[in-house]
């Protein structure tokens, strides 16, 4: 039933939204929004969670309800898979794609237009690989725990490495898992410090393969404490779950997605405007209150419960980095963290 | 029990004897041309992914530049060596647990005089229903060494002991309580088509009810319980859910669970992963070359042309024993993980922090439902998997009959190719044939891909051993004497088929469509590339539910799908039961 509160809310948000006339040029001109009504319809490929992602087309089709907004999911590499070998035979059906891994996407680059929305100033450049790819989701990391059974909740990311935290009281997603959680364990290590993996792993964490069954582990009692993107467990937040989240001083490590329009799109228009609303002030807003989202954007439009502007940096890698540590670091991780890969 | 000499027959049919001497290398050719595109051609694929980095549709066969640098990687890892010993233990240990309820049961069912035996024989196929992403969640809800049901019941009463599924033991008491039917699904039917006279031998010579069971009944059914074993074992091989769900927070891989990650992060090592699938597709194929050995050679015939009556032994007050052992099962394997479902489906969250809070019915609620059902998928979902399940059962076992009676039935030249290639899917894990049957029809003219023709060809081309294993019990036991009765009656081949084989075989026939129904509604490996926006599956939406992180909606739609198929079933069977008691009054 609270979910259906939340909806609620948001309808009624989307509608005190209404801009002025003029502003509707923030999501293109008035020829755009006319072609792509024409076209009315547009395959969008994902590798975020399905659920979340249909809250995106709901609330873009509040604003342009004549667009149909059909969705393919599935996880990271079986997507980039399907995309390479669709796009090959000729029967690439994506017209849009949003994919988090920023390297894998950079590496297929040819199979997207150019494109660039019409707030393309309003980015952060370090989050940007490509001029044809855009952030349109942004996750951010955030550390979680179950309010029913952590007394004392950890307020840093150096608190994860305390004594009183050990044997498996906190969960942590595997470091070979993609390109999230390699985001996230790269700062620890640039940023908290070279040991800090091992403070860690001597604590005793669980190991999870994957951010989801994690944040539900969590909700469940399984695990007391976790690193977790903030979007994973926002919404069981939202819904009354015994959990609670919070963003840590030291800083927090975003995934800006990689999103593009396929050169094969056959609806262009409807899938232009489809990224402009989405990299809009609009699109990015709804995404943080509803969603649990960060944004890319160098002023962001609204910011996360107990976001401090003032007190909280956000920790973008360098992307030359980012490619090139993966896999001896990654390697070392599996080793001090005892994970067999 | 000695077949007459049939190499005699072909001159005694006389004129039928001349259309199939042109005919059978035309029907071999026919069905291998068939094989050869379902699962040579795919298979093909994967050995050119393995044996090179490169996507064959992507980069074209010019860029082959083969290498064993993938093979000599995966034998070398340690890992891997960890995750194969950890898929042996695990299924085989699954395996024996199996053959022993499975037996056990099939036994109570169809050889004694427990009581409410139907109801019995119906429950106990329910843990088939359950895709094993399902039966995996459920049992560590039940099954968790912190939070689970179990414990806290434990815990409520004052026990000390902790039980822990997150553990090889756990993987190998969940592999075997839930394959456990197809262990029954073969044995049952070997039981029920035996001659009791050979029971009755050994009886009047004095052995002992457990001798004979022993000496006489088992050593019979062999062929099928090895066939039910071997099939649960590769069965379980290939099984992603329940280890993802109790062995990953134990941090145990196995197999499936390792090919996963491969192809799942990004990027993904799908020519590693191929690597990795064609070494378990090593281990089937020993298995089955053992399989053979054992059985070539031996006349497991039992079901002649002399009418018997199967008998049920007389358990005496023993009855409400063997009632009670089944109906201890029946909660173990029904019960106990539906109630888990439920609680899980109907709480809005599992945080049960002790005994008293599983009653606090203000933690209840539907809205796991209403969300499941205000997903527009959903629907589109349960409509798409049933139209697929239904292709792909007629379909599939249309071909399953042709080939098992070309198989099993006939000494025709290439039925030894056509066995093979039949029994190869089996040993190809779901998520990595996936993408062999991508690679391999992506470029077929016409309008195939992005249709769910593609997914039923798929699910017929993985499951084809399954359903011609669930039918060969069936072949073998149908005695020559009743076909060579028919072609000496003067009928040709066509009309033995339809006038014997079809209706002995039928039950079989029945049983592994129903099969491949529920195998096609579960099928989640293959459909994860060959699906498109207007034809997604239940299979697909229920990983979505998991992948999201949100045991309440997992556990509400795996509930509704595991309605929709035991009504299905309960169709199935009462339809199938009202056309065997037609023809029987035909008859």
């Amino acid at each position: 039933m609270k979910r259906r509160t939340m909806m609620a809310g948001l309808a009624g948000a989307a509608a005190s939204w209404t801009l002025p006339a003029a502003a509707q040029d923030e999501f293109g001109s008035k020829e755009l929004i006319a072609a792509a009504e024409k076209e009315g319809s547009l395959t969008y490929y994902t590798a975020n969670f399905a659920e979340v992602e249909q809250e995106v087309i709901k609330a873009f089709n509040k604003r342009f309800p004549k667009i149909k907004v059909s969705m393919v999911r599935a996880p990271g590499g079986q997507l980039i898979t399907r995309i390479k070998t669709e796009a090959a035979a000729g029967k690439l059906a994506a017209d849009v794609v949003d994919h988090s891994d920023r390297g894998l996407m950079n590496s297929l680059s040819d199979l997207f237009q150019d494109y660039t929305p019409p707030n393309a100033s309003d980015y952060r450049p370090d989050a940007l690989v490509s001029p044809k790819l855009w952030p349109g989701v942004t996750l951010g990391w955030a550390i979680a725990y179950n309010t029913q059974l952590v007394k004392n909740a950890p307020k840093t990311w150096m608190d994860l490495t305390k004594p009183e935290y050990k044997d498996k009281q906190i969960g942590q997603v595997v470091g070979p898992s993609g390109g999230t959680t390699w985001t996230r364990i790269m700062f620890e290590r640039q940023v908290l410090g070279e040991d800090y993996w091992k403070k860690q792993a001597a604590v005793g964490p669980a190991l999870y393969p994957s951010g989801a069954p994690l944040s539900d582990a969590l909700v469940r009692g399984e695990v007391s404490i976790a690193p977790l993107l903030y979007n994973i467990i926002y919404t069981k937040i939202v819904d009354g779950a015994p959990a609670e989240a919070i963003f840590a001083p030291e800083g927090v490590p975003i995934i800006p997605y990689a999103d593009g329009i396929t050169k094969t799109s056959k609806s262009p228009n409807a899938s232009r405007l489809f990224m402009n609303w989405r990299l809009s002030k609009e699109g990015q807003a709804f995404a943080i209150k509803n969603l649990g989202n960060i944004t890319s954007m160098k002023e962001p439009p609204a910011f996360p419960k107990g976001w401090d502007p003032k007190a909280i940096k956000v920790w973008v890698p360098k992307f030359d980095e980012f490619e090139k540590l993966r896999a001896p670091w990654l390697e070392e991780w599996n080793k001090t963290y005892g994970y067999r890969q | 029990m000695t077949a007459t000499s049939s190499a005699a027959l072909p001159e005694a049919i006389g004129p039928a004897a001349a259309p199939r001497r042109w005919g059978a290398p035309l029907w071999v050719g026919f069905l291998l041309i068939v094989l050869a595109f379902l699962v040579i051609y795919p298979l093909l694929m994967l050995l050119f992914g393995a044996l090179s980095d490169s996507n064959p549709v992507v980069d074209g066969f010019g860029k082959f530049n083969p290498s064993l640098e993938h093979f000599i990687n995966v034998l070398g890892n340690e890992n891997v060596h960890y995750a194969f010993f950890n898929a042996l233990a695990a299924c085989g240990g699954g395996t024996l647990l199996a053959v022993a309820i499975g037996l056990a049961f099939s036994w109570i069912v169809v050889r004694t005089n427990t009581p409410f035996k139907r109801f019995i024989a119906g429950a106990s196929m329910i843990p088939l229903f359950v895709p094993p992403l399902v039966a995996g969640v459920a049992w560590s809800i039940l099954g968790s060494p912190k939070t689970g049901l179990i414990n806290t019941v434990f815990k409520w009463i004052g026990i000390d002991f902790r039980i822990d599924f997150y553990s090889l033991s756990g993987l190998i008491v969940v592999f075997g309580i839930y394959y456990a039917p197809y262990v029954y699904m073969f044995t049952a039917s070997a039981l029920q088509n035996m001659d009791p006279s050979l029971e009755e031998a050994s009886e009047v010579s004095g052995a002992s009810a457990l001798t004979t069971i022993f000496t006489v009944t088992f050593p019979l059914i062999a062929p099928a319980i090895l066939a039910g074993s071997l099939l649960s074992f590769v069965v379980m091989l290939g099984i992603y859910g329940v280890p993802a769900a109790l062995g990953a927070p134990a941090n145990i891989s196995v197999l499936t669970t390792y090919i996963f990650k491969l192809t799942a992060w990004a990027p993904p090592l799908y020519n590693t992963a191929a690597a990795v699938a064609i070494l378990l597709m090593m281990v089937t194929a020993i298995l089955v070359w053992a399989q053979q050995r054992v059985l070539s050679g031996k006349s497991y015939a039992t079901v002649a042309g002399k009418a018997f009556r199967p008998r049920a032994l007389n358990l005496g007050p023993w009855r409400w024993f063997t009632f009670g052992l089944a109906v201890v099962y029946l909660f173990v394997v029904v019960v106990l993980p539906t109630l888990a479902l439920i609680i899980a489906a109907f709480r809005k969250f599992l945080f049960i922090k002790n005994f008293d809070a599983l009653f606090d019915m203000k933690a209840y609620g539907l809205s796991h439902f209403n969300s499941v059902f205000d997903n527009p998928l959903t629907m589109l979902s349960i409509w798409n998997t049933l139209k697929v399940g239904v292709i792909t059962a007629l379909i599939g076992g249309v071909l399953a009959f042709a080939i098992g009676y070309t198989v099993y039935r006939t000494q025709v030249a290439g039925r030894r190719s056509i066995d093979l290639l039949s029994t190869i899917p089996v040993a190809i894990p779901g998520l990595v044939v996936g993408v062999a049957y991508l690679w391999a029809w992506i470029g077929l003219p016409g309008g195939l891909y992005g249709t769910i023709w593609i997914l039923a060809l798929a699910f017929v081309a993985r499951f084809i051993p399954d359903t011609v294993k669930a039918l060969s019990t069936s072949f073998m036991q149908i005695h020559r004497e009743l076909e060579e009765a028919a072609w000496i009656c003067g009928r040709g081949l066509l009309g033995t088929i339809a006038t014997i084989m079809l209706p002995l075989a039928r039950p079989g026939l029945v049983a592994s469509m129903t099969l491949l129904f529920v195998l096609a509604v579960r099928e989640l490996g293959s459909s994860l590339f060959l699906y498109t926006s207007d034809t997604t599956v239940m299979a697909v939406l229920l990983l979505d539910y998991y992948e999201g992180g949100n045991v309440g909606k997992t556990a509400a739609f795996s509930l509704v799908q595991t309605l929709i198929l035991a009504v299905l079933l309960g169709m199935t069977n009462w339809l199938s039961r009202g056309a065997a008691q037609s023809s029987a009054r035909v008859g």
